[in-house]
């Protein structure tokens, strides 16, 4: 019945409210678990963030239409008597569930991490927090900006930052809760294929933090290591030389430069270029790489792209061996030859928000691909029917 | 010369995936980590490596291919087999151990795999139920498959670029250290989904991922807003639509702090012990909307008074009173953090010299993890438990594979 989902006929309880915590939900139940979401009587807080389109509260968030696509909603208030009977047959009924409230939550709402090899021998738990279970009290406030800078991207973004620039947050509202959702998901998935050969249920304590960090460990293993040297300053992760992003005739490109055989490469693509025999020697970029060579690298290349289309220019580019890719906006990735080829965009119609082209998955798959089979539920659409059925499990 | 953990510790180190065996053709970092993450879920990872077509991280040292730093940062507790695939005897001894494989990795150059008749539908002719991963910045297959890129070329290419910089700027991106690892998990994470479906069908599949699309979905929201709204994203330095003061802001000795006010509730604290409640009731910054017509002069507010306060007690004032905060580290920092050594995140393994050395460990904490203890391995540690244990090959079989220039 579930041959072509990875994970049909499995089922997983969603208590997360947040962002980490709804895109694990959503990578689960792309593949074809069956993911309930446990909502407030207002509705999960994600309702409420923006993007916003057509349609009335709390259905018309953009981002809750993203994050809950192929999910089930039930309305729960587990901090009542009633609310809290009917959560425990929830999560009797579950393989596993998924969590981002603070530490202590799960053990007040009877999931004590600590007593689960005896409550619930066979439940996978994952618990998603800033600084993981064991964090104090001391730090307990943390939004994604937070996470960034705490675990080193923040102090470390953008590159080429002397120090006189404000340290910036990097792509978006969300990227540390994507990251973070991703590494619960591994680990979810991960976790269910111990049980499906015979092992036992686990808890899972994932730390953003700890997830970010990890995000470095090419660099960050080396330093710990003392391969690598460590010091204050916000270029301590660069690699120096003239890759950049430079703008061109109808947006920017980036153009990575840092061997000899791509400075020959690039010669060829320029054609007249005499600066490029202006105390430039053999192989100065990985023997001789001033600042006054990578600003002048910059200024002239600037002053070739100025008449250069994006696109035009990066395909001619990889003709010739030469790293220049453009800066894509989301107009361009909807428009690209690639992602429709490999279909990254799907058609989702939502009741409130109608039809909408939504960002799917990066990895395709020939068994088991995941795929958008109903949008995101609204408030409490599947209470009724959830709670019959568990009323029947009784 | 046999390797420098004991075989047995080596095989039997529990976690989730414990008894599933990866074999790797993989290079530098986006491939490796995918590798990494089923080691440390307990998976016996096999790289597959040949001098004659060495991994380029292993020479970042220098001529030093075994103490090469990044390849040991991508690559610990795998094992490492020689085997020169582009030789004839070479590719045979490639399909026995694949035989005996659960999972297959590539990250090989656009085109490189399937030139080498190393192709899915080579591959399961060989193990019908393999799972094989293969890794590209576009892809496998498509209009563009046959471009090649660094990291910060998937991030331009992804759109995640475009939206990090100052406001009015052009566009900085991320640091240029972004991208490879996010790449491997979402490939991590593929796999395992698969091999959840094959242990439960005996259904084996072929999996492409993108390296752009991994990052493309580290912004879901901002393309989702394109998509519904229309509105295409610009820099915004450190703006947040749902937060206000949301940023970075400068404290003495040359640190930052990041402060984020998710609630007006927060910034009125935060407001009040600033400038008491002169501040908490200025009807400038009452609510989010007011605060975000004043931001400029917002944050130079906190900015002017973040200036005389100390990073890390500042952190613990605000965290007392509710405020998201959090002290901007440096690798200096990050290399000491007293949380990330004292929970146990940090784990001493033995290298391939048979020296202790610190690595990090798996950004999760789990019950019955899989246990760490070997670092990267030196170029053939583990041919003698390849090529005999698990292909049978004699010892004279092996010594003359060697001397052939197959197992080199």
């Amino acid at each position: 019945m579930h041959e072509r989902s990875a994970l049909g006929g499995i089922r997983i309880l969603e208590l997360a409210e947040g962002v980490a915590g709804e895109y694990c939900g959503k990578l689960l139940a792309d593949f074809g678990a069956e993911v309930i979401k446990v909502e407030r009587p207002a509705g999960s807080p994600v309702r409420a963030l923006s993007p916003f389109g057509n349609g009335p509260e709390p259905e018309n968030s953009a981002l809750f239409a993203y994050l809950n696509t192929n999910k089930k909603s039930v309305v729960l208030d587990v901090d009542a008597p009633e609310g809290a009977l009917l959560l425990r047959r929830l999560i009797e009924s579950a393989q596993a569930v998924i969590d981002d409230h603070a530490p202590g939550w799960l053990a007040a709402h009877g999931l004590d991490p600590a007593t689960l090899p005896e409550t619930a021998p066979e439940l996978v738990v994952c618990a998603i927090t800033p600084y993981g279970q064991h964090a104090g009290e001391e730090r307990r406030h943390a939004e994604d900006l937070n996470v960034f800078h705490s675990s080193g991207w923040g102090f470390h973004t953008p590159g080429g930052n002397d120090g006189s620039r404000v340290p910036l947050k990097g792509a978006g509202r969300f990227l540390v809760s994507y990251e973070t959702g991703l590494d619960a998901a591994l680990c979810v998935a991960a976790a269910l294929v111990g049980r499906a050969r015979g092992g036992a249920g686990r808890f899972i304590d994932i730390a953003k933090k700890r997830v970010m960090y990890s995000r470095l460990d090419y660099v960050m293993g080396a330093m710990l290591a003392g391969d690598m040297d460590v010091r204050p300053d916000h270029t301590a992760l660069d690699l120096g030389g003239p890759a950049a992003i430079l703008p061109c005739r109808d947006g920017f490109v980036y153009v990575w430069l840092s061997d000899e055989p791509m400075w020959r490469a690039l010669r060829g693509m320029i054609g007249e270029a005499p600066w490029m025999d202006e105390d430039f020697p053999h192989n100065w970029l990985q023997e001789a790489c001033t600042p006054d060579r990578v600003a002048r690298t910059r200024r002239h290349l600037t002053a070739w792209l100025a008449d250069k289309n994006k696109h035009a220019l990066a395909a001619e580019a990889q003709e010739r061996g030469v790293m220049i890719v453009p800066v894509n906006n989301p107009d361009d990735l909807m428009a690209s030859p690639q992602f429709r080829f490999r279909g990254f965009f799907a058609l989702v119609t939502h009741p409130a928000l109608g039809e909408a082209h939504y960002p799917t998955v990066p990895y395709r798959m020939s068994g088991t691909p995941a795929a958008i089979r109903a949008p995101a539920p609204s408030l409490g659409a599947h209470t009724d029917s959830i709670f019959s059925q568990a009323g029947a499990v009784e | 010369m046999s390797g420098t953990v004991p075989l047995e510790r080596l095989l039997n180190r529990g976690g989730p995936l414990q008894g599933v065996r990866v074999v790797e053709l993989t290079k530098v970092w986006a491939g490796p980590h995918a590798g990494k993450l089923l080691a440390f879920l307990g998976a016996e990872v096999i790289r597959v490596e040949s001098r004659s077509a060495l991994d380029s991280s292993r020479w970042y040292n220098g001529d030093d291919i075994d103490g090469a730093a990044g390849y040991q940062a991508a690559n610990p507790q795998k094992l490492s087999v020689q085997i020169d695939t582009r030789k004839p005897e070479g590719k045979d001894l490639l399909f026995k151990l694949l035989a005996t494989a659960d999972v297959f990795i590539e990250n090989l150059r656009p085109g490189a795999i399937a030139r080498a008749g190393l192709d899915y539908e080579a591959v399961r002719r060989i193990k019908p139920d393999i799972v094989y991963l293969s890794m590209g910045m576009h892809g496998n297959d498509g209009p563009l498959a046959y471009q090649s890129g660094y990291a910060p070329c998937f991030a331009a290419l992804a759109g995640v670029s475009a939206v990090v910089g100052y406001e009015g700027e052009a566009p900085t991106g991320m640091n240029i250290r972004y991208g490879d690892s996010t790449a491997g998990a979402a490939a991590a994470f593929a796999a395992t989904t698969a091999l959840l479906h094959r242990q439960r069908t005996g259904e084996g599949q072929f999996i492409d991922v993108s390296a752009v699309e991994a990052l493309s979905s580290m912004i879901g929201d901002t393309i989702m807003d394109y998509a519904v709204t229309g509105t295409a994203p610009r820099c915004d330095g450190n703006r947040h639509a749902e937060m206000a003061p949301h940023g970075a802001y400068p404290c003495r000795d040359g640190e930052w702090i990041s402060i984020a006010a998710s609630s007006d509730e927060a910034w009125r604290q935060l407001a009040t012990v600033i400038g008491g409640e002169a501040l908490a009731g200025d009807a400038r910054f009452a609510a989010l909307a007011d605060r975000h017509r004043h931001l400029d002069a917002l944050d130079a507010l906190l900015a002017d008074w973040t200036a005389g306060h100390d990073a890390a007690g500042l952190e613990a004032d605000l965290q007392r009173i509710g405020v998201a905060a959090a002290r901007s580290v440096s690798t200096v920092d990050m290399v000491s953090d007293p949380e990330l050594w004292g929970s146990g995140y940090f784990h001493t393994v033995t290298d391939c010299r048979g020296e202790d050395r610190s690595i990090l460990g798996p950004s999760w904490f789990m019950t019955d993890p899989a246990r760490l203890n070997r670092g990267a391995p030196r170029l053939g540690e583990d041919n003698s438990y390849v090529l005999g244990d698990l292909l049978g090959l004699s010892d004279a079989e092996q010594r003359r594979l060697a001397e052939a220039g197959v197992t080199v």
